[in-house]
């Protein structure tokens, strides 16, 4: 009945690291001594036993401690991993494979820890009246010839409009960009070849123009735009008006084109009116014609914008338009740069384009769908879709809560008739995963050892910490024949990207430059000031305005205690003079919301009025010294 | 010439009914159709005659329109071959092909545009490439009898729909059979709709819904599909009495349903192995073709339900709690109880659980409830799938002394499901079962 060389015969695995020995020894000795009770059936102990092994995909399975994948106690991670914080508005990095949390960028939050938004050198970045919230989504680094080469990471801000640069020295944002007469910047890529001249950035919601209020209702009228950023100057050099709306985004390997997927191409302002179409789009951008026409002069601008707008929409030389099925998500070239693939989201297929036929495209030598090499079904709620550079792909299911893995050239295959399954395998993932991503899988390293998932539901996989739920993000490894589920990792408010680079590509300061730009204007105002920030401390009176230079050394500060007058707008500022990797300073000023990070090296400077008399303490609150907590002084303020 | 002749047979038929008000209209192959159409008012009919009329059509009146036996309308592969802009058109009768393959301009052989509210169309038979019939933001339209062919000369994903309900409320679909489209009946955002009676086979999804509010799917069979019955993101459903055999992935799919109830509905022989692309050269391994999956769905009543001969019988995951789930019958599936989520759900009610093909326990006091709680998962449902005639041997003390281990041993964990009430023997309307309905014979004309 049972043949016991059936290759099909599952094992028990008695290594099952779960397992106890005491169990362990239990079941091999039960195992053999089955045969004397099923007696002629004797071989069937090892099918019993066997069909017994754990069948289904167990909530709490996972092979974490295979000892391949972790990363010893003082041992590094082999991967920076750039995770967005969603409507946090910071960016996050976390060292793979380990999954711990290294870094915390705050970009378009407020940070009470670093003192981001409270700053004078962070209000210069994020400009006058700025607003107290972001929506950071999609974090990519530079490149140079499809390589990332560490100098920025680009994070857009979908809540208002903005685009961000993180610098890849000190991991600070340094620029960030209000993007004109949009609204919600959501897909955001770089120029991968010949390097990342542009940040490419999708305005999501078509809206009135002008929007002033006149012409609210005619819905038709309303356009979106995709704008290229410079990522040196970080100024939008131009913007493109399109047909539909604008979700996600990518760029080739040439550095010709960039495309983006349209989910409204029904042009409609509520939810049934996008549901509609069979088909929405791909729209795809000719930079080189772009540029061409706004050198030429053929652009107009909108408003007190100077930023030259060029028309794309459809008829345009400067676009083209693909029809993908239904409300496409995702669209991700992969690291060979042959193909990019469009993810069907509300169809279950993807829809892979053949990027060396675009050229042909834009000559009209083709027809938009000739740019299509397969169409396959996948699953349900295809998302986003991630390569291991061996020609396979991972996508993730948002319906069906899987990643599914595929073969790129099995799908063209089966498009084109012929019988094979193109799908290699399905992951259950834990619970409806967006995007995802493989370790260097955006550029032409990628490696194909992890895959990361990140999941917009825990449900039940955490210890329940109230109504508000972490997301789940899962480490996977991809390295072999089938993906092995390593860790789960809950997160805070919303990962929805993030992008994987080999720590080899990551070159970060222990100290800041004396000459960083980013507190060049405080230099400056030294400067005028006659003060030496390296040595000196000083008050300097200014009619009502007081700065206050002063520095540190662990543990004191450079004054014991100030005198101002009630009333007065005081500004301190404080270098940080020590040369030790890791001892970062704080400055907390009790009872004013003052409080700032000042790293070794760096010059940070926080402005406040002093309105209340008395005594009112400073104090450091980066912990920096045995004596940290004697590391304090007096703000005295007379009454006015 | 053409338009004379017709002109003539119009007086004929317009004296005749005069005092109707209402005019009759026969029109032949050679005649201008469009011209005919444009000049009827409510109320009218319109007759094709035998053979084909070419072109695309559009009726702008609450008008019949119909034919004579062999009566063809012909859209010669391009836009839709009747575009509906006025209420109350009555379609029937006729043989309408080769409208337009173009999804992204929604080609169909009836496209009923927004507002052409109770549009009737029924005993048609449609054979083309983009959707049968397209429906477009608009209320009571009724769809009976019809028979919808697609075209397999394109692939699955450059078909369009059977019948496509797009933002309609109070459509009735009755008793129509779609095969070779893309899917059967696609239903997006869509309240308060009847699905009854229709046959949808050899298709992707024969029902697929998104963000579709009380609906009623009834008595529907679906076969040799990929999925048969597609419930996506919509509440107050009531699924009862429908059927699914040989449907490759999915028997019924639900994922965020709530407050639907489930019920009376047979699942059969949903496995992987269906599917075109996996015949042959797969290279997978764990087959999942799932009779049930329940996927972020809770406060359903799930009854009197048979999951038969599948991969597996149900897949529960994600948060699917509250569910009511009783009285069903789990047969012979590969493996009985996906249940991907870390706490404990006891599936009987008030006494009532479900009766599993693989309970190995006994009902000493007679009261057919068995008197050992089920516990998927321990793999006896595996052992039988691979090795049937091990059934022979589940009673003798070799199984149950296996049995017995696992329970000192428990290093094969429950899953988080119990039964505690599993039923002995299976619910009686099992013993009702029809055969598989027969492709009702087409007449094409």
């Amino acid at each position: 009945m049972i043949d016991p060389k059936d290759k099909n015969l599952p094992e028990i695995d008695s290594e099952d690291p779960k397992a106890s020995e005491h169990v362990n020894l239990s079941r091999r000795l039960f195992l053999g001594g089955s045969a004397a009770l099923v007696g002629t059936a004797g071989v069937m102990a090892t099918g019993v036993g066997s069909a017994l092994a754990p069948s289904a995909a167990q909530a709490s399975d996972s092979s974490s401690s295979n000892s391949h994948h972790t990363v010893g106690l003082g041992e590094l991670d082999e991967y920076y991993g750039f995770w967005s914080g969603g409507h946090s508005g910071e960016v996050r990095i976390l060292g793979l494979p380990s999954m711990r949390e290294l870094m915390r960028i705050p970009v378009f939050n407020i940070d009470s820890a670093t003192g981001w938004g409270l700053t004078n050198e962070s209000k210069e970045v994020l400009g006058e009246n700025h607003p107290l919230s972001g929506d950071s989504h999609h974090p990519h680094m530079s490149m140079t010839d499809g390589h990332y080469d560490g100098k920025y990471i680009f994070i857009n801000d979908k809540a208002n409009t903005r685009v961000a640069r993180i610098r890849g020295d000190i991991m600070k944002t340094d620029k960030i960009t209000t993007v004109p007469n949009c609204q919600a910047i959501h897909g955001l890529r770089v120029q991968k070849v010949p390097h990342t001249k542009y940040v490419f950035a999708n305005a999501e919601f078509r809206m009135p123009h002008p929007n002033n209020g006149l012409n609210m209702d005619d819905v038709e009228g309303y356009y979106t735009m995709f704008n290229g950023l410079n990522a040196e100057t970080m100024e939008v050099d131009w913007q493109v008006i399109v047909d539909g709306n604008l979700d996600n985004t990518d760029a080739d390997y040439t550095g010709k084109y960039a495309f983006s997927t349209c989910y409204n191409s029904e042009n409609a302002v509520d939810l049934a009116g996008t549901m509609r179409n069979e088909r929405d789009h791909l729209v795809i951008f000719n930079i080189a014609r772009i540029e061409a026409a706004v050198k030429a002069g053929n652009f107009t601008t909108l408003g007190d914008s100077k930023v030259p707008v060029v028309d794309g929409r459809k008829g345009s030389k400067l676009t083209r338009y693909v029809p993908v099925p239904k409300s496409p998500h995702g669209i991700n070239t992969e690291p060979g740069g042959k193909y990019a693939v469009a993810n069907g989201k509300l169809s279950p297929t993807v829809t892979v384009f053949e990027l060396a036929k675009f050229d042909a495209l834009f000559d009209d030598k083709i027809k938009p769908r000739d740019t299509v090499v397969a169409e396959v079904e996948l699953g349900l709620g295809p998302l986003h879709t991630a390569f291991d550079g061996r020609g396979n792909a991972f996508t993730t299911l948002f319906i069906d809560s899987q990643v599914c893995k595929w073969n790129i050239d099995k799908a063209i295959k089966a498009y084109n008739g012929e019988e094979v399954d193109y799908i290699i395998e399905k992951l259950d993932v834990h619970y409806q995963p967006g995007h995802n991503h493989t370790t260097m899988g955006e550029t032409r390293d990628a490696d194909g050892k992890y895959l990361v998932s990140l999941q917009k539901f825990s449900k039940d996989r955490f210890l329940p910490c109230g109504p508000l739920h972490a997301e789940n993000d899962q480490l996977i490894d991809i390295s072999g024949d089938k993906m092995v589920l390593l860790h789960d990792g809950p997160t805070y408010a919303e990962p929805h990207d993030c992008m994987i680079v080999h720590r080899s590509k990551v070159k970060t300061r222990k100290l800041y430059d004396r000459k960083d730009p980013t507190f060049a204007t405080t230099v400056a105002m030294a400067k005028a000031d006659g003060v030496t920030l390296e040595s000196d401390n000083k008050v300097i009176r200014d009619g009502k305005k007081v700065r206050v230079y002063m520095t540190s050394v662990a543990p004191t500060y450079g004054m014991n205690e100030f005198n101002v007058k009630q009333g007065d707008e005081v500004t301190v500022i404080i270098t940080n003079l020590d040369m030790i990797e890791d001892v970062s300073h704080g400055f907390c000023m009790v009872n004013h919301g003052v409080q700032m990070e000042i790293s070794p090296q760096q010059t940070a400077s926080i402005t406040f009025t002093a309105d209340k008399p008395g005594v009112h303490w400073y104090y450091c609150n980066w912990f920096c010294h045995a004596l940290h907590m004697e590391m304090r002084g007096r703000m005295l303020v007379s009454p006015a | 010439m053409g338009l004379l002749f017709a002109f003539i047979s119009c007086l004929l038929t317009l004296s005749l009914n005069f005092s109707a008000q209402a005019a009759t209209f026969s029109v032949s192959p050679q005649d201008d159709l469009q011209t005919i159409l444009d000049s009827t008012r409510s109320g009218d009919q319109v007759i094709l005659s035998e053979g084909i009329h070419l072109g695309n059509f559009t009726l702008s009146q609450a008008i019949e329109l119909t034919g004579k036996t062999g009566a063809i309308i012909d859209a010669q592969n391009t836009g839709h071959a009747l575009l509906i802009k006025a209420t109350g058109v009555h379609i029937h009768d006729l043989r309408i092909q080769n409208w337009g393959t173009n999804l992204t301009n929604l080609d169909a052989g009836i496209f009923v545009s927004p507002k052409a509210s109770n549009a009737r169309i029924e005993n048609n038979y449609f054979q083309g490439g983009g959707s049968g019939i397209w429906v477009d933001t608009s209320s009571g339209i009724k769809i009976i009898n019809n028979k919808i062919e697609g075209d397999l000369s394109l692939r699955s994903s450059d078909r369009g729909n059977g019948i496509h309900l797009f933002n309609v409320k109070g459509a009735l679909a009755q008793n129509n059979e779609v095969w070779h489209t893309r899917d059967g009946i696609y239903i997006d955002t869509s309240n308060g709709n009847q699905l009854i009676g229709n046959y949808l086979h050899d298709l992707r999804y024969g029902v697929h819904y998104m963000y579709s509010y009380h609906n009623l799917i009834k008595d529907n069979f679906t076969q040799n599909t990929r999925t048969g019955y597609a419930f996506m993101q919509s509440k107050f459903l009531q699924v009862i009495g429908n059927r699914s055999k040989n449907d490759a992935n999915y028997g019924i799919l639900m994922n965020y349903i709530t407050n639907s109830t489930i019920e009376n509905n047979r699942i059969e022989g949903v496995q992987n192995a269906q599917h075109p692309h996996m015949q042959k050269n797969t290279t997978r391994s764990n087959p999942e073709g799932k009779a049930l999956f329940i996927y972020n769905s809770l406060f359903n009543n799930i009854r009197k339900n048979l999951f038969a001969d599948s991969d597996m019988g149900i897949h529960l995951t994600a948060g699917s709690e509250d569910n009511t789930l009783s009285g069903n019958a789990f047969i012979g599936n590969k493996q009985q109880v996906k249940y991907v989520a870390s706490r404990t759900q006891d599936w009987s009610h008030e006494g009532e659980g479900n009766y599993w093909s693989d309970y190995l326990g006994w009902d000493m006091d007679g009261d057919g409830i068995g008197d050992v709680q089920y516990e998927p998962n321990d793999g006896v449902d595996q052992l039988l799938w691979k090795y049937p005639s091990a059934k022979l041997l589940l009673n003798s003390p070799a199984v149950e002394t296996l049995r017995w281990v696992q329970r000192q041993f428990p290093v094969l964990t429950a899953q988080g499901v119990i039964d505690s009430h599993p039923l002995m023997v299976a619910p009686d309307f099992m013993m009702h079962s029809t055969g598989p309905r027969k492709i009702t014979d087409i007449v094409k004309n």
